[in-house]
């Protein structure tokens, strides 16, 4: 084995370290360990002059081998391999002791904690000298996107990608493009019409020959990885025949959008019982076709509008639908334009304006005497038939919490608004493209500030209100964001994929297939010819799961050898004493 | 038991003043900056929320628009530009109306046409009434003494005939204020010790208004602060209200001056003609202070029917002693003519708050008294049941 020239970094985070962890006790303890040539500690490793000084060592003291002492790999892992690379060694004779995460964050007492570091450091200074240089891999990437849902969201993605002359698929259950928003008359703050901002799109659609519409259709199945996909598109089941087609992708953006809040469930609204208590997607029809009328055809004195429906309860949903509040003062302006006489009572738990333009639409609705009247979420209002002698059909019970009374609204068409939910089918989309829900079946992003298009399968996106809910712009914006993250990956052509994979030595293996069937990424193939099964190393994650499932041991895990983990057990487990130095006055 | 909410009260309060209350979203900064806001009396956020939500019944028993003067801190601090000043101001108009038995102050309030029509109307007659009086017993170039055109004691029957009908009105109104804040306002009983244990409420607050001076502790200017010039003007009316009813044949009596009353005569007047062209010039400018910047029709009837009674009552005062009898006995009559609309529309108008403002403060001592026993009470219970 080649002579191990080990170089060790112990960064004090500023105190985040430091203020636990004795960082100089364990600069001392390891510099009396094998193969440890230089030792230093620093206020930030990760600051500049920190990874400046990696690259000045490496190249001074011939270093081969570099451990850093610091926060978690998941942090600044890439930052370091990125100084080896400069320095001109491979990037994988590498390894983080994280002492931050781990130990600082975690413990209190210094003399435990120091020894944990030390303990630390040892451990990933033995596995270190037993790490190898390794090849990162490049795959091809296809130039193709699959986008599954044809509202704004996948009509928005679709045109970015074509337009810069790439194919898209666009799959669509429905026989229609547009989504909920094609259900839409206005959109709020600034009252542009929905069905003008789905026609353009749909007609740039039609005219690009980049894209492939397929409506009426679903996806059935996806296989392969990022940059090469393989799609089954199947026309949903009419009496006109049934079509299948499969096509190969790199990518796939899911924007398969969201469903309404089931209004019926919350029995004391009477929605379904009472024939003037209708959802606001009924209203939206009402407005379309033009006449805002109750069931028995008169023109409403006095419309009450209900927020929430469904959102931010505990016993349907807990979080905000984020459009309702701004969709119900539009009602309220649409409803005053066309029935100046009608009075609008807007019923709401607290008035979410958090948009540009939201807070002035507020305003306007005031002006334009909205009485708007706040209940507690968890004292919903009660909806009762009026009696013969009252001069409107229902009323509505509501402990109004901004003046403390227990107050009665007339009301002769009431709006609820119904807030959004995941579609039932959202787990057969998750399951289909491997990627996660939460608890409420939103999709989930791989990072929610810093990554919130990507999911953690690479290649595959998501954006709009499949994700959570959100309004038009911030639906346009997602869409447009994975249009550039699949963008910047397709214009090169090529992808590098980590060079961490399982390897099996065809001579060992036993082709006895078990680690076929335990493969959660379908990696594993098997060679029927030859009788052994071999790894697809792009497709591979290197979880480990077939290296320890290999009953012959013929598998191997590149950068996580059985010697390099039983190294860093060694040092993990081999005793370290650390005594705080009495404080001498 | 729910209240049922009435979303129609708003557009007719639009048509007292209030504008711009459905811009309020309650965040009771008004209610914070308001020195007489306080736990019993919390206004104007509460205000302007009944109003909002057409809470009559519970507008029509409160005192609490009677207990803000107006000094426009609240309208300054209202970050949605809501005005709760002026709706408090729009409130004490509508309640006058409420107090008024006979409609007519709702009518006035809500249309300047019925108001300025009415006002024409009851001059012409006064006039036409006073002239053929005139002719008939006196001649047009005496002024007083024998054969006078307007014998000073024909006038002070006059005035008090006229006195006794305004007193009238008053007493009704006052009587139904006192039953709706009184009687149905309140929950707790009141005991008719209290009645005579604040009775001093009311004439404190009548001759000093010294709540309103307490709402001009972040005022600049000293001489022209509103709570002087309220005053001034206030004490110069009633002054002057009080010459005309009692003192009239002193006052038309000449050529000597009788100092003991025209000392006073000349000091109201004086303060009249200060109040009415800083009010007139405050209006039209629209920048002293907020109370100016919105004027509702009445507020203009008001001080420019006032400044004509002064103008002419001056004149017919200055001609008379300098020998133009005539003049000065027409003058007399267009003085009278201002003067007896102005008194009968007294009731139904912002001026009855000459009466209903001092009856409200003692009102509210006494409503604080009774609710603060009560508090202490229930807070005794309290402890003896845990």
């Amino acid at each position: 084995m080649e002579n191990c020239r080990t170089g060790v970094y112990i960064c004090m985070c500023g105190t985040n370290i430091a203020k636990v962890i004795d960082v100089e006790a364990v600069r001392e303890f390891v510099s009396g360990l094998p193969d440890v040539m230089l030792v230093r500690t620093y206020k930030y490793m990760c600051s500049n002059p920190g990874q400046e000084m990696i690259v000045q060592d490496i190249r001074e003291n011939n270093l081969n081998r570099i451990v850093v002492a610091a926060c978690s790999p998941c942090m600044h892992e890439r930052t370091f391999r990125s100084a080896l690379r400069k320095a001109g060694i491979n990037q994988y004779l590498f390894e983080m002791a994280n002492i931050r995460e781990q130990c600082s964050w975690v413990h209190h007492d210094q003399q435990d904690a120091t020894e944990k570091a030390m303990a630390l450091t040892q451990a990933a200074i033995r596995r270190v000298a037993l790490h190898e240089p390794l090849e990162n891999l490049s795959v091809d990437m296809s130039p193709a996107t699959l986008v599954i849902g044809g509202g704004i969201a996948g009509m928005t993605a679709a045109l970015e990608l074509a337009e810069a002359g790439y194919p898209v698929y666009l799959v669509e259950k429905t026989g229609r493009l547009g989504g909920n928003l094609a259900r839409v008359d206005l959109t709020a703050p600034y009252l542009y019409s929905a069905q003008d901002l789905i026609n353009e799109r749909i007609f740039r659609i039609n005219d690009n020959n980049h894209i492939y519409l397929h409506l009426n259709s679903k996806v059935t199945e996806l296989s392969g990885f990022v940059g090469n996909y393989t799609a089954t598109i199947e026309t949903i089941p009419v009496e006109n025949g049934h079509k299948k087609e499969e096509v190969k992708v790199g990518n796939v953006i899911v924007c398969t959008g969201y469903k309404e809040f089931d209004a019926s469930r919350i029995t004391h609204y009477g929605y379904g019982k009472l024939p003037n208590v209708v959802t606001s997607f009924e209203l939206e029809t009402m407005i379309r076709s033009g006449k805002i009328e109750t069931r028995e055809g008169r023109i409403p004195r006095y419309i009450a509008i209900i927020h929430c429906v469904g959102s931010r309860s505990l016993e349907f949903h807990g979080y905000c639908s984020r459009v309702c509040c701004m969709t119900a003062l539009k009602y309220a302006h649409e409803v005053k334009s066309a029935i100046p006489s009608c009075y609008v009572s807007d019923i709401y738990v607290d008035m979410h304006a958090f948009g540009k333009g939201h807070e002035d639409f507020y305003r306007r609705s005031s002006e334009a005497k909205t009485l708007f009247l706040m209940y507690n979420k968890n004292d919903r209002p009660v909806i009762r038939r009026a009696d013969e002698k009252d001069d409107c059909q229902m009323l509505i019970e509501v402990n109004e919490c901004l003046s403390g009374e227990t107050i009665e609204i007339p009301a002769d068409l009431i709006v609820l608004m119904v807030g959004m939910e995941a579609r039932e089918d959202a787990s057969e989309v998750a399951h289909l493209v491997n990627i996660s829900q939460d608890k409420e079946g939103w999709f989930i992003e791989s990072h929610p500030k810093l990554e919130p298009v990507a999911t953690t399968t690479d290649g595959i996106f998501i954006a709009g209100t499949c994700v959570a809910p959100k309004d038009i712009p911030d639906t346009v914006a997602q869409a447009r964001a994975t249009a550039a993250r699949i963008l910047a990956k397709v214009s090169q052509g090529k992808i590098e994929v980590d060079a961490l994979y399982s390897e099996i030595n065809k001579e060992i293996c036993s082709g006895c297939r078990l680690c076929n069937k335990l493969c959660p990424f379908s990696a594993i193939e098997f060679n029927e010819k030859e009788a052994y099964s071999e790894v697809i190393s792009a497709l591979c994650k290197a979880c480990g799961v077939c290296v320890a499932a290999c009953p012959s041991s013929a598998i191997k895990g590149r950068h996580f050898t059985d010697a390099q983990v039983m190294a860093q057990l060694d040092g993990l487990l081999s005793p370290v004493k650390y005594q705080i130095e009495a404080v001498t006055s | 038991m729910a209240i049922r909410i009435n979303l129609g009260y708003i557009d007719e309060l639009n048509k007292y003043g209030a504008e711009d209350v459905q811009l309020c979203y309650q965040c009771g900064d008004c209610s914070t900056v308001c020195v007489h806001s306080d736990d019993i009396f919390n206004f104007p956020r509460k205000s302007m929320r009944r109003l909002q939500m057409g809470l009559e019944r519970k507008i029509e028993t409160t005192l609490e628009p009677w207990l803000c003067y107006y000094c426009g801190q609240c309208s300054d601090q209202c970050p949605r530009e809501a005005d709760p000043g002026e709706t408090m101001m729009s409130l004490r108009r509508w309640l006058i109306a409420r107090y008024d038995f006979t409609g007519i102050a709702s009518r006035f309030f809500r249309s300047s046409a019925t108001e300025v029509i009415a006002i024409l109307a009851v001059a012409l007659i006064t006039g036409l009434f006073l002239f053929i009086y005139g002719k008939a017993g006196g001649s047009i170039s005496i002024y007083d003494g024998e054969g006078a055109f307007l014998p000073s004691s024909f006038i002070h029957f006059f005035d008090l005939a006229i006195g006794s009908v305004l007193a009238v009105f008053l007493l009704i109104n006052a009587y139904r204020m006192w039953h709706l804040t009184m009687n149905k306002g309140v929950s707790v009983r009141i005991s008719p010790w209290l009645y005579l244990k604040h009775i001093f409420t009311f004439p404190l607050h009548f001759f000093t208004q010294k709540r309103y001076a307490q709402c001009e502790s972040k005022n600049r200017n000293f001489i022209f602060m509103p709570w002087i010039t309220h005053l001034g003007l206030m004490l110069g009316y009633v002054t002057m209200l009080v010459l005309v009813m009692v003192f009239i044949e002193e006052l038309q009596h000449g050529p000597e001056i009788i100092w003991q009353v025209h000392l006073f005569a000349y000091a109201a007047s004086l303060g009249l003609i200060i109040g009415t062209i800083y009010f007139i010039r405050s209006r039209l400018r629209k920048t002293a202070y907020v109370q100016f910047k919105k004027s509702h029709s009445t507020d203009w009837v008001f001080v420019i029917l006032l400044f004509l009674i002064v103008i002419t009552g001056i004149g017919q005062h200055i001609l008379h002693r300098t020998g133009y009898y005539e003049a000065a006995n027409i003058t007399y009559i267009l003085h009278l003519m201002c003067v007896v609309p102005w008194l009968l529309r007294m009731p139904f108008s912002k001026w009855a708050h000459l009466l209903y403002r001092p009856l409200a403060m003692y009102f509210a001592a006494i409503q604080k008294d009774a609710l603060k026993k009560q508090l202490r009470l229930s807070e005794d219970h309290m402890i003896t049941v845990k």
